[in-house]
């Protein structure tokens, strides 16, 4: 039972990290419908910008971390002007398949600039290990879930809370309407990709504080798929449990099931949990219950 | 003055939807422009508000002027803020998942100042039913209350030129009369409008002056008592003599249900 807990615990805190990862590819798929397959390549941008400030060029941790986001938030911004912006008003699924092939283009770069060699990454956090009776969780996922859910919440008090967080509500509802209306519907769009690219960023960052960062690390950002899915494409909240399902499920599958000889399972898991969500609620649990009127 | 000069439009490169119409709008009338079903009406407003590339349309031809300047081509955020032109879709073009207070806070984006509470209240005093439904999701507002918001955010944009297309589309006559009331109001108070409508006889009952737009050419204009008194007018589109007006409320109902993009 302790075990149980325990699993649990430090299930949930790597699902923090999971569910900020949903919350990116939610807040792309409400502005603009599309589906950003290309996030395991952001992830990797991001924690290498980061890399280089903090590691390579010495900078203090408390700089290098919001210099490392600014720019992992401008790539996503250059690349939503270059790939997405022309398609705007085209059918979402171009984005989709738009991101697709943006994700080999921008793996073929981080593999051209940094190798595909493993790099060490240890941010050397102050200790905050929780040792309670039996209990142990780790500082290293502490973090990551405080800062994980620190970022959920400060994402989500932007879009609440803020005229430009109303102005990309409204844009992601509907662009022609938001363009009538004096929002510029593809500034807005640029905003959100910039944010989205941001917050992968962070989740890069502290899923490579867990060992070490590698372009193949790449796919870990497509946890998210499980995660969206499970929640619902277009809900935030969804994304929060479905990243904190996805956490526990993954978690319990490595500590219980694996040890049976079934190696790897841990990672089918989420998806065969995700089958069972679906065939009971096909929009995931909190997807949008849509307001009609009779 | 707003003038439109021998415009063309075509949609994805093909498709030819206004073959050189030319109108214009002084400042301070009530235009109406009637026309049927896909005569071009809609997308005569798309252009002059620059969202016609946003449905992948060209102006291959004319020109759009406004006190002279050209505003052909400029993005649809600085024809509002430069030129004080709003543009009012069809079909109630409100945030359904939006509350209405944030409704009408959206649509002051472009202009977020210390003048937006007070820009809001007298949104509130044009409308008052819309103050009652202020927490509420828009979507779950009735037909005529959408429609008021829709007109109220555009209010929040601070037009000098409303433009406005179908008001009146699926509202009950009470509705419509006291929503066209508001509509002269608002001109009264100094903004331009350009309306265009289906409902000939009330549109024409507050307009100053008429156009009749078919397969994108202008048919027909006139004061509205000119057009209000005219045989093919009254024939078409006023639903006198033996032209249904039942008819095309069914055809509407069949087009709004198909989506463009
Ligand atoms: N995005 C688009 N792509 C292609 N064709 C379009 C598009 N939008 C409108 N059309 C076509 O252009 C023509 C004129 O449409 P428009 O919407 O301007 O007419 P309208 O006068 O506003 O009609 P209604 O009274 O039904 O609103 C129609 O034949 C319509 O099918
Ligand atoms: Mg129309």
């Amino acid at each position: 039972m302790l075990d149980l807990l325990q699993t649990l615990g430090s299930g949930v805190l790597v699902g923090l990290v999971y569910a900020l990862l949903g919350l990116c590819v939610v807040i792309i798929f409400k502005a603009s419908e599309a589906f950003n397959f290309a996030i395991g390549e952001f992830l990797v941008i991001g924690s290498f910008l980061f890399y280089v400030l903090f590691f390579d060029l010495h900078i203090p941790f408390i700089l290098a971390l919001p210099l490392g986001l600014l720019l992992a938030a401008a790539v996503g911004a250059l690349v939503e002007r270059v790939t997405i912006k022309p398609l705007l008003g085209r059918a979402p699924i171009s984005m989709t398949i738009v991101t697709l092939g943006l994700g080999f283009f921008l793996r073929a770069c981080v593999q051209l600039i940094w190798g595909s060699h493993t790099y060490s990454f240890f941010l050397d956090l102050p200790d905050i290990t929780v040792e309670v009776g039996d209990f142990l969780f780790l500082s290293d996922p502490i973090w990551a879930g405080i800062l994980a859910i620190l970022t959920f919440v400060l994402v989500i008090v932007f879009l609440f809370r803020t005229r430009w967080g109303l102005a990309i509500r409204a844009t992601s509802e509907d662009q022609a309407k938001a363009l009538a209306f004096g929002i510029n519907a593809r500034f807005i769009l640029l905003i959100v990709w910039a944010l989205s690219a941001l917050c992968i960023a962070v989740a890069g960052i502290m899923i490579s504080n867990f060992g070490a960062l590698q372009v193949g690390m790449g796919f870990v950002g497509l946890r998210a798929i499980p995660v969206v899915l499970i929640g619902g494409m277009d809900s935030i909240g969804g994304a929060l449990v479905g990243g904190i399902i996805v956490g526990m499920c993954e978690a319990v599958a490595g500590a219980y099931i694996e040890p049976l000889g079934l190696v790897g399972f841990k990672d089918v898991a989420p998806y065969i949990l995700l089958l069972l969500v679906l065939f009971i609620r096909p929009y995931g649990l909190f997807g949008t219950v849509r307001i009609e009127r009779v | 003055m707003l003038s439109i000069e021998n415009l063309r439009v075509v949609y994805h490169d093909v498709i030819s939807v206004l073959n050189g119409i030319s109108l214009n709008v002084q400042d301070g009338e009530i235009l109406v422009i009637i026309g049927a079903n896909g005569a071009g009406k809609t997308t005569l407003l798309r252009s002059v508000a620059g969202m016609i590339d946003f449905y992948d349309g060209d102006i291959i031809e004319g020109d759009i002027k406004m006190n002279g300047d050209s505003i052909k081509g400029l993005d649809a955020t600085d024809i509002m803020k430069r030129y004080g032109v709003t543009y009012v879709m069809e079909d109630r073009p409100i945030f359904w998942y939006l509350t209405v207070e944030e409704n009408l806070g959206a649509a002051a984006f472009s202009r977020w100042d210390s003048r937006v509470k007070p820009d809001m209240e007298k949104v509130y005093g044009y409308f008052p039913v819309l103050q009652k439904l202020k927490g509420r999701k828009a979507g779950y507002a009735s037909g005529g209350e959408q429609q008021m918001l829709a007109i109220g955010m555009a209010l929040m944009t601070n037009p000098k030129t409303l433009m406005l297309d179908e008001p009146s589309l699926g509202l009950a006559p009470i509705i419509t009369a006291e929503l066209f009331e508001i509509i002269r109001q608002l001109n009264a108070s100094g903004i331009t409008v350009v309306l265009v409508e289906q409902n000939a006889h009330a549109a024409l009952d507050i307009g100053n002056r008429g156009y009749v737009v078919e397969t994108g050419r202008i048919v027909l204009d006139g004061t509205a008592q000119e057009l209000l008194a005219n045989e093919d007018v009254r024939e078409f589109y006023l639903g006198s003599g033996k032209k249904e007006r039942k008819s095309y409320k069914d055809a509407k109902r069949y087009k709004r249900r198909k989506r463009w993009l």
